[in-house]
């Protein structure tokens, strides 16, 4: 399965393991509203 | 120490340049379409405390941009305010133990938008930050967060990652305020 890509520098490239395990982690229980984002994490 | 007013061609002097206060450390350019934007070697000995403008570009939907440190996702505390364009309301937040000080900075199709002074990340000490980030869109938000990363740890780069959706163009640039 594709990992999202990540921007390291100049480099995008697909995360890895590690990066994505991050990345789901940062971006869990975040529900992008449009009137109230800051309650939102 | 007066305002310099350099001359073209002027050799500048050790003093002039001392006295600059805000120094450009990097400029890194947002790729396309991307959910995740790691600068390396944003920080180091040369300054304490720093200023991160990301201004340009746009993002897939509207979301927001979490900032962490090296690869931290634990201890992060935020607390602040929002608002909306067209509305006098305000809402508080403050959260601690987060995997990240969520929502620093906003993005929508129209803009993207993050401004926030970072003292000390490479001290071996509390990392603290100052934020602000806006949708220039009517009836979206505004974002003022304060936060800290509850540990002594130093560390040379940060990462922007969006809640949703991508973000793409733009420019990420650090700034160090001299010592």
């Amino acid at each position: 399965m594709t990992k999202p890509l990540i921007q390291v520098g100049d480099e995008i490239r697909e995360m890895t393991d590690e990066e994505h395990a991050r990345y789901l982690e940062i971006i869990k229980d975040e529900v992008p509203t449009t009137d109230s984002p800051i309650d939102a994490g | 120490m007066p305002v310099p007013d350099f001359s073209p061609g002027e050799v500048l002097t050790a003093q002039a340049m001392d006295s600059i206060g805000l120094w450009l450390v990097k400029t890194q350019t947002i790729g396309a379409t991307v959910p995740s934007v790691v600068v390396p070697d944003a920080f180091s000995a040369d300054f304490e405390n720093y200023r991160i403008i990301v201004s340009g570009g746009v993002a897939s939907t509207n979301n927001g941009l979490n900032l962490t440190f090296g690869a931290t996702i634990t201890g992060y505390t935020r607390t602040g305010i929002s608002m909306i364009h067209g509305s006098t309301t305000v809402t508080g937040v403050s959260q601690q133990s987060q995997t990240s000080i969520s929502n620093i900075g906003l993005g929508t199709t129209n803009n993207l938008s993050l401004a926030f002074d970072c003292y000390s990340p490479f001290s071996a000490n509390r990392t603290i930050v100052n934020g602000f980030g806006m949708r220039a869109t009517a009836g979206q938000s505004v974002n003022w967060l304060s936060g800290y990363l509850d540990n002594d740890t130093s560390y040379t780069d940060f990462t922007l990652t969006v809640t949703s959706g991508t973000i793409s163009g733009g420019e990420i640039r650090v700034y160090g305020y001299r010592n």
